[in-house]
Order: C-alpha cells, then structure tokens, then sequence
C-alpha cells in the first residue's frame, strides 16, 4: 500500500512525458543526432601531433631536420628551457611530447662521443609517436655530422610522464563516446525539470499532497522515473555505440550512477524554475559546468583543478578510462566513489529544495 | 458512523432554493464532523487566519464568506493538511490532524481555488490518477462525469476544456473517494447558471447522504439557499456565524416599499419595520391611494456588507 501512490505518480508521469512533444521531439531527435555523429566519426586515430624542443644553441638546425618530419604530422614548438618543455608535456595543451637535448648534444654528436637525447611523452601519446621521436633524433644527428652517418648514433632515452597509455591511442569516436553519453544523461535533466515544475506551477501538487500520498512519494516517484529515463536512454546509445563490448556491468553502474546524479540536479532545476523559461534557465545553469568534464576529456593531459572539481568530472572520466580503456573496477573505484558520493548530495540537495518548494503552497 | 440527513423530515433533495428548516450546525446527538479550534496563520509578517475557531456537522453545510483576502483559503488549506496551523488544533471524523493527517485525508474531498488539472491528460485520467491515488480502483469514472456533465467529454484532454468544464471535473474530483467531510473553495466559480445549479444541486445531495461540507462562495445568493449556517470572516476572524435567517434578521433591516397615488403623481416611500409588524403593515395596507406594496427582507449581502464594510462585486 505504501507504494501504491509512487506507482501512479509515475505512471502518470511517464504518461506527460510521452505526451510532452518538446521533450519527445528533443530525445528522438538527440539520441539519432548522436548515433549519427558517432558513425559517421572516424574510427581510426589521426594523429597530429605538436611536439615540443629543446636543444640549447641549435634552434636553426633543429629547424632544418624538422622540416624533413614535416610529412610525419609533426608539429614543432620551441622551448627555451629544460623545465618549460616538461612543464608543457604534462600540461598537455601546448604539446604532446617533447625531445630534450643536452647542452653539449650537437658538439658530442659532431665528434662522435656518446650522448643522450630524452624524449618526453604523457600517457596518452601514441605509440607511433615514440619512434618518429626517436627518428628526429637520428635526423639531428645526421645533419650535424653532414652526411656520414656518426660514428656513435646517441642513445635514445624515453621519459614517460604520467599514466603510461602508450599503446591505446583513442579515435575520434572514442574520444566522443563519454560526451555523447552525458550529454544524453544532462538533456534528462532538463526533462525531469519539467516535470517537476510543471507540477508546482499548475498546483497539481497541492492536489497529490490532499490526498493520502506525501511528498516523499511525489520525491520517490520523479527521482525513479528521472533515474530510469535518463539510465535507460544513456544504456540505449551505449548499446548502438557498441560500447558494451568490455566492462559491460561496470559501465552500467556508472551510468546508474550518472543517471542519480542528473537526476538530483534535475529536481534542483525544476523546483527552482516555475514556467518554461526559468526551466530552461536553471538547467542551463546546471548543464554548462555540468558538461565541462566531458569536453575536457576531449584534450589530453589532466584536467585543471576546477574541472576535477566538477560533479561529472568522475562521471567522465571512469567513461573514458571504462570505454576508452578498458580500465575495471581496481582502477577506477575511486572514480566511482567519487561519482556516487556526488549522486547523493545531489539528490539530497534535489529533495531539500523540492521539499521546500512545496511547503509553500 | 450513522449515515444520516440532518434536515427536516419530508424535505427532499432540490437543486436549489431549499430554503425551509435551518438545522442549528449540530446534529441532534452532538456529532461533530470537523472541529476547528483557534487557528491562525500568518505568511510572514501578513496574518491571514487569526483565531477561528467552528464546528461543522456531519449532513451541515456551512458557508465561509468573506471579502478577498479575508484569509478563507488559508482556512480551507489548514482544514485539507495543507498548511500546518501555526496556532490551534483541527480535528476530523474525531482524528486529530497533526497526527492523522494522511488518514483524514482519505475521507476529505477538496476542490481547490485553482483550477489544478493536468492539462494533457484527459478528464477521465486526470479522475483515474486521483482515483489511485486514493487507493481506490473500483471507482465508476464514466458515473461520476456523468454526474457534472462531462459524460461525453471525459476522453478528451482537459487543455481543450472550458473553465467551466475544469471546474465542474475537479468537482467530480472531489467525489472520488467518497468523502465524509467536502472542503470546496469556490466551486461554482466561473460556471454558468444551469451548471451552478447543477453543481449546487450535487452538493446538497451529498449533504444528505450526511456528508459534512464547508464551501466558500462570493454568491450571496447561493450562500443564503445552500448553507445550514454561514460564517462571516473579514481580517482572519469570524465576525458571526449562524443561519442565514437568524443573521438577516439581527443585522439586516426589514422594510416595506410602499407607491401611492397622491394628487395625481405617484409617491414612493421606504418604511423599516422593527419589532411586530402586523399592526405597521395593516396601517399601510389602510392608507389612501395605495398602488403597492412591497415586503423586503434583508438579504445576505446587506449583512455581508453591513459586517465588511464594503459591497461585494
Ligand atoms: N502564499 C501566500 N503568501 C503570502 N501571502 C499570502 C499567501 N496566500 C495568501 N496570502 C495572504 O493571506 C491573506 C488571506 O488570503 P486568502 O487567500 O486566504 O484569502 P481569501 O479569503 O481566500 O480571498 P479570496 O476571496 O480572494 O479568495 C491575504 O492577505 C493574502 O495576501
Ligand atoms: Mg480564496
């Protein structure tokens, strides 16, 4: 008996939402949006690839054995210094790796003594990128030594910082798989809202609440069908964008969990926006930073601060690391912990708010 | 509990104007369907509800009126559990509200201020809702829109509605689950004079059936021929609360219109009757020239105003 007004008020709700052509329209129209986009994305990677330098004294000739790498993709940026260029390569916006001269490089290698070129790589670089490094490498010495080869070709010393990910060089559609997924789970957000508000404005909950029912069945019920919206359209995409091909139960928990987590929000944004604008403007307010995390994964490296700070930033990252990388449960339960913890202040925070809300009638 | 009519014996159910024997606000055993016991409410600074305190029986309609603002859907929203009283104490059907609410909620039945339906849903799913919500599956939907007229449109989406029809569906809303006290707050506002009476009509049927009703109205009128006993409330309080024949006659003024012919023109004067007016009435009757002659009571709207100090619209 308990349940029983939960059961109708979803069903009822299930009901407006279907009737509801805006958010119909809205979902039909997304989920084959990205489906699309998905496809149509190539599947293979294509790498290029800026690089940084650094070669104290032979910025020139640097210059003249980069053109030759032209035709490899290579980018080239110049660093004055030892500690910009690694600073860079971990930054991961300006370059993606980077070659670090000695200071006596181009003498050593112009009268045959040994010596050590380091290339500098983050976890995400492609393998392939290694070997054109080291090639560059080879290219610098052949141009100081004219054309014999050196006597002593110099040693070759690789540096990898951060995450080794060498070998696992995401395509474009891998890339954008997490920010498809989100955002199908945000534009849920938006819908719950709506249902939400919509409730409030018409005063149909002063109705529901002169009844035996209660707001924490009204509670209840919007968070389940919120939930079950947002998880089955999120499962949905996964599905066609054969993403279940590894991890499949713990992509489902995650996604679980990102539905939990729009979800909250989504009744934060509907019980603070009482007609169609103040609607769209609260969950705006929401899915901007919301979405953030997804787009940051776009770029390699590790997000700033304030991204990983964001609510999703766990939801994104353990969908990059789960369906880019197969990475399991070991790896990423901190995620996880991180994106649950997140779901439940939002859903708290939802059911402060709607709770208030609702009070005042 | 006994199920039992209160009114007069022989009476029987008539749309409107019954008129006739006022019942005293109780049943004769004292029952007591709703009890409201000094309740206030203030919004803020603003006190909408400041001590009102009345008993309603059950088969007792009791008429609230009252200027705009007067602080009758506040009332209305403590009685539903609505609004918690932030003073007082509310007792239904012998339950206490701070501790039973969701148990006399079952037996209530509310129509609201506003019009509050979803609009997308028709009004045959709109009662279907309501119905589940009430825990109730066996309810006859198709019987109950028949019964406010809407036999023939509960399958179309209440958007397409007039705002009769929506007022005369959350009606039939609040006859869902067969309730023991009705709370309507204005339910006959914005409908046409054949649904009113309608309306009025299903109302009085169910204060037979001995079901307790309190309603709001700005129709004078209709207060006078449907409520037991009316309250007036004006700045949160009850001003007096009676029947409406007892209150016309203590605060309104009989009076006696009276033409006669004199010297060829026509004069028209206003007698005020006080105390027995036999011997007044025959003295008029008697005079010379008369042409006629008018008896006029004192009506709800004299009393409303002569209590709030302003006409109504
Ligand atoms: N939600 C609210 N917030 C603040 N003040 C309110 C609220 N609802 C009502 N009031 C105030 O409380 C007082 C009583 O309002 P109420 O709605 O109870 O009057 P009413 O008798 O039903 O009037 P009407 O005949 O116009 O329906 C008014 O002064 C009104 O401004
Ligand atoms: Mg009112």
């Amino acid at each position: 008996m308990a349940s029983h007004p939960v059961t109708a008020i979803i069903a009822k709700d299930l009901r407006l939402f279907l009737r509801d052509r805006f958010y119909a329209f809205i979902t039909l129209l997304g989920l084959g949006f990205y489906v699309l986009v998905f496809w149509l994305l190539p599947a293979a990677a294509e790498p290029a690839i800026p690089i940084g330098l650094h070669l104290p004294g032979g910025e020139d000739l640097l210059a003249e054995a980069l053109a030759e790498e032209a035709d490899q993709g290579l980018e080239v940026v110049v660093f004055t210094s030892r500690s910009d260029l690694e600073a860079a390569v971990l930054a991961g916006d300006e370059v993606l790796a980077g070659l670090d001269f000695p200071a006596g490089f181009l003498p050593a290698v112009a009268s045959g003594r040994p010596t050590t070129a380091r290339v500098l790589l983050t976890g995400e670089a492609p393998a392939a990128l290694h070997d054109a490094l080291s090639a560059v490498v080879v290219e610098v010495a052949v141009a100081v030594a004219g054309q014999d080869p050196p006597v002593t070709f110099p040693e070759v010393e690789e540096l990898v910082l951060g995450v080794d990910r060498a070998d696992q060089v995401l395509s474009w559609r891998e890339q954008l798989r997490p920010l498809l997924l989100l955002i199908v789970l945000l534009v849920e957000m938006f819908a719950l809202a709506s249902l939400v508000a919509t409730e409030i404005a018409q005063r149909t909950i002063t109705a529901i609440l002169a009844t035996p029912a209660r707001v924490r069945d009204v509670l209840a019920a919007k968070t389940l069908l919120g939930t079950a919206l947002a998880f089955s359209q999120a499962v949905l995409l996964a599905a066609v964008t054969a993403t279940f091909t590894r991890q499949a139960a713990l992509l489902l928990v995650v996604l679980l969990l990102g539905a939990v987590l729009v979800t909250g929000f989504g009744l934060v944004a509907g019980s603070l926006g009482q007609d169609f604008i103040a609607i769209v403007f609260w969950s705006m307010v929401f899915f901007v930073p919301l979405v953030i995390p997804a787009f940051a994964m776009l770029f390699p490296g590790t997000p700033a601060l304030w991204i990983r700070a964001l609510p999703t930033y766990g939801l994104a990252e353990t969908l990059v690391r789960v369906t880019g990388y197969g990475e399991g449960w070991a790896e990423v339960w901190p995620l996880l912990a991180l994106l649950a913890a997140w779901g439940v202040a939002a859903f708290l925070l939802g059911a402060g708010v709607l709770g208030r809300r609702v009070v005042r009638v | 509990m006994a199920r039992r009519a209160v009114r007069g014996q022989g009476q029987v159910a008539c749309a409107w104007g019954c008129g006739g024997v006022h019942t005293a606000g109780m049943s004769p055993d004292g029952e007591v369907a709703l009890r409201a016991s000094g309740l206030r409410y203030a919004y803020g600074d603003r006190v909408a509800v400041d001590g009102v305190s009345f008993k309603l029986a059950p088969g007792e309609v009791l008429g609230l009126l009252g200027p705009n603002g007067a602080g009758k859907s506040t009332t209305i929203k403590m009685l539903i559990g609505l609004l918690p009283p932030q003073a007082g104490s509310i007792e239904v059907l012998g339950m206490a509200m701070s501790q039973h609410r969701s148990a006399i909620q079952a037996r209530l039945g509310v129509v609201f201020e506003e019009k509050n339906l979803y609009p997308t849903l028709s009004g045959r799913e709109n009662l279907a809702f309501f119905a589940r919500l009430f825990g109730r599956r066996d309810v006859d939907l198709d019987g109950l829109l028949d019964r406010v007229g809407l036999a023939t449109r509960g399958r179309d989406r209440v958007s397409g509605y007039s705002k009769g029809m929506r007022q005369r569906l959350t009606v039939a809303r609040a006859l869902l689950n067969r309730p023991d006290v009705l709370v309507l707050d204005e339910p006959t506002d914005g409908l046409d004079p054949v649904s009113a009476r309608s309306i009025r009509g299903l109302i009085r049927e169910e204060a037979e059936r001995g079901v307790a009703v309190l309603l709001t109205t700005h129709d004078m009128y209709e207060a006078d021929g449907l409520s037991d006993r009316v309250a007036f409330i004006d700045q949160g309080r009850i001003l007096a609360l009676d029947t409406p024949e007892r209150l016309k006659l203590r605060h309104g003024q009989r009076t006696v219109r009276v033409r006669r012919q004199v010297d060829g023109a026509v004069e028209e004067s206003v007698v005020t009757l006080d105390g027995d007016a036999g011997d007044r009435l025959r003295e008029l009757v008697a005079a010379e020239g008369l042409l006629t002659i008018h008896t006029e009571e004192a009506t709800l709207e004299d009393v409303f105003v002569a209590f709030a100090g302003r006409r109504l619209e």
